[in-house]
């Protein structure tokens, strides 16, 4: 019995996506209703999904019924499982927030969000490097369209500046695919690695070359130094939920490093073995050291927040370049925690941006918000959960990192960043919200408050404050159901580490016995 | 003839690379498309250079040319029309909204 | 579990007092829950003071050896009392204090927070639980000590708090982890218990420093005191319960629970044992010329945690209960005085000590109160502060000092004992003997009774122990000191009296020493005065901070300075240097074995073509319609290529698609500046040039490094079941709309969203294209020429046909439903193109939109019907037929896919392409009409 549930959430936002296309000219809350109603449905798919993978075997999906590695075919594991269920609840979310106003600034919002979660799944799902690449135009289109939605000068230009880098990224990931088929003779992701593992020494550079030069992509996607300076501006300058959205692209790139580099690369394939265990951990590093200056340097919270999801990736990726499967778990902890947590401050941002008619988001004193205590309680939490503190996931996710990579080689700077980067964004933060809620112009006898003083401030009704209120709900449950979770993160990490899993998975148990072989039984 | 081919491509990126490293929209659009070629070439080459076998089925052929590679490339030249596209109307909206088509919007010496 | 709801019910209750509006209620619920889990605590007592000591256990995150465990040990609980008893009397006492503006809900549910995770600390079993309510107790002073949010510098204080404390934490982080990690456990009896494998560890000593830089942190020792004084800024009971009885007593705790598992080593006596002495003569030197009386109060504390600090360090039995029986003392007299500072600004006014004197008339009660409390402050007899400090003494006359701390000790003792004296003096004759002061902002009197009743009790209590410690204080020292020494707990005995000894003689020279310091005071200011300024770390914190803020601004400025150039050269080059470097290491040759084949004229002329046609487009970049052409050229060669390479559907698709993008370019070209201005720098220009080179080369090689290996593929799968398995003899074909059709449709997808985009970024856009070229020609008026016209309208018709026939014959020959689809949108273009939209709009009135949503469903819905038949998505199948006159041909399901695709294609084609013909205003009017109608719907629903 084929479980078609798996590319369900392919199809179905594919399928409401066009729904919504053909209803461009219908009132707006009938696109509103399609799309919320598309993105809860695959949100109940990917947790039935999640939930099979979780004490089930790899799964596969094999397109068109031609076997793997003809055909293309879909794989979930444990990790990508996770993955899909992130997206979608965090979609949702940021729909209906986007619902509020924000899709009225422009055309063609609803279509453009489905096809963004098309593509974002698809990376998650497909085992097929040319697939990837397919996957990857869907998603980086809908989102160009997405961070354009609205207009504006400076939305335009960062726009502009991601656009083309990510053009020329793309060219870059053919060349790369291109020369992996070229040398291997296939595009199955298990099949590379196996093919990898037997391919002969002279091979060898230009397969590392292939390998590396698609990590300069990746990079690009993840937003790894020096790759990371599109992010500020873009994630800054476009609308909130958009912003909140994006806290999964970044992770799109650390999930692909993590497959491509733990699989085609892992530690078992002959001449491409282990190809980035010299090459992430730092430049993960100079990284995290770079978003901790942003977020101290930042006067604008928007800003801050931008520099978080840089910090965020760093951190990742440091843990991840260790290469152990404890550190791995623990990045597969963190990443939840972070990507949602950064989401919820976007939309946090908005909502006291949109209470401070003169200042908005940046750091210099405005009259007091219209709501102090509600945003303040929702921005003392985003904190309290960002800056690493207990008692909210961040803690967790810091702790169980810390602890796990304690005997790699770099253990000494991951410690000595991430705690020192834990402090700087304790200090951004403390400065902004005592300089948002505490440090207020004097209601009257000023110059800017008599100016607006004919302007009331916007009350936020409840669904305006609901999305973000249930972002960050998730951190605490994140924490009390703890247990539960890094049993399963350490249960996903055994899939990624161990490529054999994967393999056989795809292309039965025959076919991984070359890579056995060449691990030297492993 | 490798070599030829393998010159080609090379010059096309050459061109491609400094066109995109202009100050100007336009060119930089130039830039992109050159690359696109460039890069659908570069696949293309991925299935080796045939002569005169053609992807028929038929019964008198007994070589044919790699037809994988040419699907991708179908693909490739599609997504990245669609791209052109796009970018194209792009730094239409950029010239609107900026009032430059200068890459980063800066306005000292505005289009003639 | 009744352990657990110790801290928890402060903590998951701390939200109620704020849901009342009634300033009793905010007091009397609080209140009532600091009761309850008082009692809680108090049904320990059995069992605590019989020795044993009570714990509860639960898994949490076995993953990071969290655990939800918590423990009564008699030091635990005797601070558990200290947080409870005392918290009690803040609640009532605030009751009065916090005034009508004040939101006293926020107040009491911040003390409640603050409580719990306080009884969080000392009562947790697990290390890592403990770090938890740590920082919630950062997290709570920073909020308490904010709690007068307009005033500046309540939020310096606030913020500093949070920061100095918080980063400590991070510290101790560090720190718990390792320890935890080195004991192999980090449940707290496990690691107590685990001593000398700490101390045989390699990291003891990096651990010791990490948890100690979380303890002085906390416990505002030198050199991280300054934070203390400016926590101040927090309302009274506040700076009374936080500051002086508890949170920051909260790092001594650490220290003492750390003395079995980490203390005896001479490290951790060096360390402990220096910061304390330094903190405790520094800080009560401070003490003596501050003029708020919070101000003296507050280090006042800080010497008396760094007393506390400097005995844990010593660590000898008799030192550690002199330690346990002061931190008990100096939280009554200290809370007491701060609350009785409190009442007197509240009653007066003001706190400064220049201001106030001869208060003892007006407020008789307040001054006894004060007395006891100076009294114990000062170390006097009869008053609880003697008998810890008397011990304190005699420990550092301790036989087991050795070398210069043998006399560094006890004179650095003796010193802060006189100035102690001498603050306690000023504090008490300043403010309430001499002649009564006048120009007080309120005429003073006593306070209400419910705000004497707190300090009231503490002093009670102060004396009670000053005259019976062995009744009152004795089974409590007994438990804590016991719970921390366990079995080398010293047998002694607590009396008012010891006979005569060296501890009675210092203690008698402290007490003389101050009365004379405070006698020539004010020699001393003057000399304090220039110094003073160096002495307060808050401006260092303040210019350290706002120096990191602006370090990382300019790192970002530097980093990010938003070119796009740069961010393409960066990423251009960092490809380059990765895809280079392995050839640079390894020895692999860069060339394989197979034979490069011969070069015929006709190809290297095409070769020489694309070549030249490349060079040209950079050399004319500036001029941009010439450009344009020479990049079409090099499209067209490439398209040559393909075929020359048995490539037909490429061929095809490449020369339609080249036509398209031709035209998009003009098009957009017809809005866009014509030339591009020359502005990069001739040194920019060679480093571009450079890099494009450099790529260029490193492009080529890889090519030739491809083209000259061998290669096994998975074609031949392909070739050998495109007939059988697709039913095509096209193998191009079936691969894309069979073997990998869902990368097709993913493709098209892709042309969909870009036509979304497109319409979306142009939408309402309009733009007046100039009505000359650069060089002033006026553009001909004739905008639809004749010729053109009559060309194309005929050519419609027979085009479409030819599209037709491209598509059927797809799946068996060069063709399909992409090059048909792009025929089709060119020719509808062409009609744009000569007559207009005005004209042809009309004419082919069909929404765009449509028509790619129909694609996409009609491809989707051939993908689905698999499902019914249980066969993966997009599994195809094929049928022959035979047909009169057509003879035998073939629909696969595949078709009806390739006819989804082109139906994309011709939707988001004419999508994009009659979009952009109408940005130019004089046709936008025209356009905009059809546009209005949606517009309007839009407006409905708005």
């Amino acid at each position: 019995m084929i479980n078609h549930l798996i590319v369900g959430p392919l199809l179905l936002p594919l399928f409401m996506g066009t729904m919504i296309i053909l209803n461009t000219n219908q009132p707006i809350a009938r696109r509103r209703i399609l799309g919320l109603f598309s993105c809860l449905a695959v949100l109940v798919i990917t947790i039935i999904l999640l939930f099979q993978s979780v004490d089930g075997p790899i799964q596969t999906y094999v397109l068109g019924d031609w076997p793997t590695p003809f055909g293309i075919v879909m794989v979930l594991d444990r990790l990508s499982a996770m993955m899909l269920c992130i997206t979608a609840l965090l979609a949702l979310i940021c729909l209906a927030y986007a619902a509020r106003g924000t899709d009225r600034q422009g055309k063609n919002f609803h279509a453009l969000f489905q096809f963004q979660l098309l593509g974002i799944n698809g990376a998650f799902l497909t085992g097929d490097i040319f697939n990837l690449f397919v996957f990857f135009e869907i998603m980086l289109l809908s989102s160009y369209g997405l961070v354009l939605h609205g207009g504006g000068g400076l939305r335009t230009r960062a726009g502009m500046h991601y656009v083309m880098l990510n053009l020329v990224g793309s060219s870059i990931f053919l060349v790369g695919v291109g020369i992996l088929y070229a040398v291997l003779g296939t595009l199955n992701m298990a099949d590379l690695a196996v093919r990898m593992a037997q391919a002969p020494a002279e091979n060898a550079a230009l397969l590392q070359a292939a390998g590396l030069i698609l990590f300069a992509v990746f990079a690009l996607k993840a937003a790894l130094l020096p790759l990371c300076f599109w992010l500020p501006d873009a994630y800054g300058f476009t609308s909130a939920p958009v912003a909140a959205l994006f806290a999964i692209m970044t992770k799109v790139g650390v999930y692909v490093i993590l497959r491509v580099y733990c699989l085609i690369f892992s530690n078992f394939a002959g001449v491409g073995a282990g190809l980035l265990n010299t090459w992430l951990l730092p430049a993960a590093l100079i990284t995290l050291a770079a978003g901790a200056a942003g977020v101290a340097g930042s006067r604008d919270l928007r800003r801050i927040t931008a520099y978080l999801v840089i910090m965020s990736v760093g951190t990742l990726l440091a843990v991840i370049g260790t290469f152990q499967r404890e550190a791995i778990a623990a990045a597969i902890v963190y990443l939840p925690h972070t990507t949602f947590m950064t989401a919820a401050m976007f939309l946090v941002a908005d909502l006291i941006g949109r209470q401070r008619p003169d200042a908005g988001t940046g750091l210099v004193p405005d009259r007091p918000v219209g709501q102090p205590t509600l945003l303040g309680l929702l921005f003392l939490t985003a904190a309290v959960a960002i800056g690493g503190l207990p008692p909210l996931s961040g803690f967790v996710a810091k702790v169980m990192m810390l602890t796990t990579v304690k005997d790699s080689a770099g253990a000494p700077w991951i410690w000595g960043l991430v705690l020192g980067g834990g402090l700087l964004t304790l200090i951004a933060l403390g400065r902004t919200g005592s300089v948002i809620f505490w440090k207020l112009l004097p209601a009257d006898d000023t110059e800017t408050a008599r100016k607006t003083a004919h302007a009331p401030v916007p009350v936020h009704a409840p669904a305006d404050v609901f999305p973000a209120a249930v972002l960050l709900v998730i951190s605490p449950l994140l924490v009390i159901f703890g247990g539960m979770i890094t049993e399963f993160a350490f249960a996903a990490a055994d899939h990624v580490i161990n490529p054999v899993h994967y393999i056989e998975a795809v292309l039965g148990p025959d076919r991984s016995l070359p890579l056995l072989l060449s691990s030297g039984g492993e | 003839m490798e070599w030829l081919v393998s010159a080609c491509f090379g010059v096309m990126i050459a061109c491609g690379v400094y066109l995109v490293l202009r100050a100007r929209t336009f060119p930089v659009i130039l830039g992109l498309t050159l690359m696109g070629y460039a890069v659908n070439l570069f696949l293309f080459l991925t299935g080796r250079l045939h002569t005169n076998l053609p992807d028929i089925i038929s019964g008198s052929q007994t070589q044919y040319a790699d037809p994988l590679p040419q699907a991708l490339v179908l693909t490739a030249i599609v997504i990245g029309f669609a791209m052109i596209a796009f970018v194209v109307v792009l730094s239409l909206r950029a010239l609107g909204e900026l009032d430059t088509d200068h890459v980063d919007g800066h306005k000292e010496n505005p289009p003639s | 579990m009744t352990l657990a709801l110790i801290p928890l019910l402060p903590l998951l209750g701390a939200f109620i007092p704020c849901i009342f509006h009634n300033r009793n209620l905010n007091a009397v619920s609080a209140g009532l829950i600091a009761a309850i889990s008082l009692i809680l605590l108090l049904l320990q007592v059995p069992q605590v003071f019989t020795g044993d000591m009570p714990v509860y256990t639960r898994d949490w995150i076995p993953a990071i050896g969290l655990s939800f465990a918590f423990r009564v040990s008699g030091f635990g609980f005797l601070f558990a009392l200290l947080v409870l008893g005392i918290g009690l009397l803040i609640v009532l006492y605030a009751r009065y204090y916090i005034a009508k503006e004040d939101p006293m809900g926020r107040f009491y549910t911040y003390l409640l927070f603050f409580m719990g995770s306080m009884l969080g600390i000392v009562l947790s079993e697990n290390l890592l639980l403990l770090m938890v309510f740590w920082e919630l107790t950062s997290i709570s002073s920073f909020l308490l000590i904010g709690f007068w949010r307009h005033r500046a510098d309540a939020r310096q204080g606030a913020f500093m708090a949070l920061v100095i404390t918080g980063g400590g934490g991070f510290a101790m982080l560090a720190g718990f982890i390792l320890l935890g990690h080195i004991a192999g456990s980090f449940e707290l009896t496990a690691v107590l218990a685990a001593k000398e494998t700490v101390h045989a560890h390699p990291l003891y000593p990096v651990t010791l420093i990490l948890i100690l830089a979380g303890a002085f942190t906390k416990s505002a020792q030198f050199p991280f005191q300054f934070w203390l004084p400016h926590a101040m800024a927090a309302p009274t009971p506040v700076s009374a319960f936080l500051h002086s009885a508890t949170m920051v007593k909260a790092g001594v705790f650490l220290l003492a629970l750390m003395v079995p598992v980490l203390g005896g080593s001479t490290l951790w006596f060096t360390i402990v044992t220096t910061t304390g002495l330094i903190t405790l003569v520094f800080a009560a030197y401070m003490a003596m010329f501050k003029d708020d009386l919070k101000g003296l109060l507050a280090y006042s504390t800080v010497s008396h945690l760094g007393l506390i600090t400097l005995l844990l360090g010593i660590g000898t039995p008799m030192a550690v209960v002199a330690a346990v029986f002061h931190i008990f003392n100096h939280a009554a007299f200290k809370a007491g005085l701060f609350l009785l500072a409190g009442i007197i600004d509240h009653e007066t006014g003001t706190r400064d000590i220049q201001r106030l004197s001869g208060l003892k008339k007006a407020m008789p009660v307040t001054a006894v109160l004060t007395l006891i409390g100076c009294g114990g402050m000062a170390g006097v007899p009869l008053f609880n502060g003697f008998l810890s400090k008397e011990m304190f003494l005699a420990e550092t006359l301790a036989p087991g000092l050795t070398g210069a701390w043998s006399w560094i000790l006890p004179v650095g003792a003796v010193l802060a004992a006189v100035f102690a004296v001498a603050y306690s003096i000023r504090m008490l004759v300043g403010v309430f003997w001499g002649k009564p002061a006048q120009d007080l902002p309120r005429s003073p009197h006593e306070p209400p009774v419910g705000m004497t009743l707190s300090p009231a009790f503490l002093m009670a209590v102060c004396v009670l122990v000053g005259i019976f410690p062995a009744f009152f204080a004795g089974p409590l020292v007994h438990a804590g000191a016991g719970a921390i020494l366990g079995p080398d707990m010293p047998a002694f005995h607590m009396a008012v009296w010891h006979g005569f000894n060296m501890a009675l003689v210092l203690s008698m020279v402290a007490l003389a020493g101050g009365a004379v310091f405070y006698r020539y005071r004010h020699r001393l200011f003057d000399a304090h005065v220039w110094c003073s300024r160096y002495l307060d770390g808050k401006t260092l914190f303040e210019s350290l901070v706002s120096r990191m803020v602006q370090a990382g601004n300019h790192v970002i400025r530097f980093l990010e300075n938003g070119s796009l150039q740069r961010y393409l050269f960066v990423f251009i080059s960092a490809t380059l240097v990765l895809g280079a470097i392995p050839f640079a290491v390894s020895k692999t040759p860069l060339l394989g074995t197979v034979a490069a084949t011969p070069l015929d004229p006709v190809t290297l002329i095409m070769g020489l073509i694309l070549i030249i046609g490349a060079v040209a487009t950079v050399k004319t970049h500036r001029n941009r319609i010439l450009s344009i052409i020479m990049l079409s050229t090099v499209g067209l060669v490439v398209a040559l290529a393909f075929t020359r390479f048995s490539a037909p559907d490429l061929a095809l698709t490449q020369i339609s698609v080249e036509v398209v993008t031709i035209i998009l370019l003009m098009m957009a070209l017809h809005l866009l500046p014509p030339t591009t201005p020359k502005e990069s720098s001739k040194a920019r220009r060679r480093r571009d040039g450079l890099l494009a080179v450099l790529a260029g080369g490193g492009a080529a090689a890889l090519a030739m490094a491809i083209l000259t290996r061998p290669y096994d593929t998975i074609s031949d799968f392909f070739l050998a079941y495109s007939v059988p398995g697709g039913g095509g003899t096209n193998v191009v074909n079936v691969i894309l709309v069979d073997f990998r059709g869902f990368d097709t449709m993913g493709e098209i997808t892709v042309l969909a969203i870009a036509g979304l985009i497109i319409y979306a970024l142009l939408h309402g856009f309009e733009r007046h294209a100039p009505d000359t070229d650069e060089m002033g020609r006026p553009w001909t008026k004739d905008r639809f020429p004749m010729i053109l016209v009559n060309i194309t309208r005929p050519l419609l018709p027979l085009a479409l046909l030819f599209s037709a026939y491209i598509f059927l014959r797809g799946h068996n020959d060069p063709g399909g439903g992409f090059i048909a689809g792009l025929i089709t949108a060119t020719v509808l273009t062409l009609q744009y193109i000569a007559s207009g939209i005005v004209w042809t709009r009309p004419r082919f009135h069909f929404d765009n939109h449509v028509i790619m949503a129909l694609g996409l469903i009609l491809a989707l819905g051939t993908g689905l019907t698999s499902w019914a038949l249980n066969y993966p998505f997009l599994t195809s199948t094929y049928e022959y037929f035979k047909l009169p006159l057509i003879g035998k041909f073939e629909i696969a399901s595949a078709m009806a896919f390739d006819m989804g695709v082109f139906l994309v294609v011709v939707g988001s084609v004419m999508l994009m392409l009659v979009k952009l013909g109408s940005i130019n205003s004089e046709d936008a009017r025209t356009v905009s009409t059809s546009v209005l109608v949606e517009e309007n719907l839009e407006k409905e629903t708005h």
